[in-house]
């Protein structure tokens, strides 16, 4: 079974999603290209959670 | 053509070759088909000009045209290529299965693929209709309404079933120890961003595949047509 931990990487990746997806349906542009999703997911994934760690 | 399929296959059949294939070759494998030709399929506006292929079908997987990288001798060919030039036969492996799984996927289509190029015959099952010829807005939208949708679901909820290799410990155990490119990244990026794009494709397949549905369906009210050869209502390509 999942851990808590896994559970809330989980969680983060599905608000993280939900953007995406808010997003991409307004402006379907956002969706086609890879580049864009990898540097959205590096943002959103790791650099916010990342920053927000450190100045908390 | 598949729209997420490509994203989420190398998940599913690392997951089964463990330490004996490496990941990011595996994906760009699964890409590699499509790199240098889906802009010119769509067609795209540069100041005055409109660039398009006359013939999009034809052009994407025919011959002539590029159809040849989506056969099996194509990923063959630069797989020895890669383990020739760059002496990595794990990479030269991994792209080549990554493009083979393109290749064969792709065969689900009205067009299918050329997969034993020089023979130009095209394997196709017929499930889905090619629609690519139809500009990338119809394409999305004739796509998420047939069986293709159906089969990049296929692959969505076997990644999910098989979610332990998406794990921190997963990445740590398999995929960086499988692959000498991830301890060199990591001289330079941390190894939490490393996890991040390990974990890119995956997210960017299924956000994609879910914003598509919701923009086909909900916000456009194209009809799914989930018959073999579907969407019926939309101009399918033939070889």
């Amino acid at each position: 079974m999942p851990t808590r931990s896994d559970l809330r990487v989980f969680g983060g990746y599905c608000v993280a999603a939900a953007i995406y997806i808010a997003i991409g349906v307004t402006w379907i542009d956002f969706l086609f290209s890879f580049w864009v999703g990898l540097a959205y997911v590096v943002l959103t994934c790791w650099a916010v959670p990342t920053l927000v760690r450190r100045f908390t | 053509m598949s729209w997420a399929a490509h994203d989420l296959e190398p998940y599913a059949i690392q997951k089964h070759a463990g330490l004996k294939l490496a990941f990011v070759p595996l994906l760009i494998g699964s890409y590699s088909p499509d790199m240098m030709s889906k802009w010119f399929v769509y067609g795209i506006h540069l100041g005055p000009w409109d660039l398009k292929a006359s013939d999009p079908a034809q052009f994407h997987r025919g011959w002539p045209g590029v159809g040849f990288t989506h056969s099996l001798t194509y990923g063959l060919l630069i797989g020895l290529l890669i383990w020739k030039v760059f002496g990595s036969k794990l990479w030269g492996v991994s792209f080549m299965i990554g493009q083979f799984a393109h290749a064969l996927t792709d065969t689900g289509d009205t067009v299918g693929t050329m997969l034993l190029f020089p023979w130009t015959f095209h394997f196709h099952l017929d499930a889905w209709a090619y629609a690519g010829q139809t500009g990338r807005n119809t394409d999305a939208a004739a796509y998420f309404s047939g069986l293709g949708c159906m089969w990049d679901l296929v692959w969505i909820v076997y990644g999910l079933y098989s979610w332990r290799v998406l794990t921190s410990a997963y990445f740590d155990e398999v995929i960086y120890r499988a692959d000498r490119f991830w301890p060199w990244l990591n001289r330079t990026i941390p190894r939490g961003a490393l996890l991040t794009l390990y974990r890119a494709a995956f997210f960017y397949g299924t956000s994609r595949w879910i914003a598509w549905t919701i923009w086909a369906h909900v916000i456009h009210h194209y009809p799914y047509d989930l018959s073999w050869g579907g969407p019926h209502w939309v101009p399918a390509a033939h070889p």
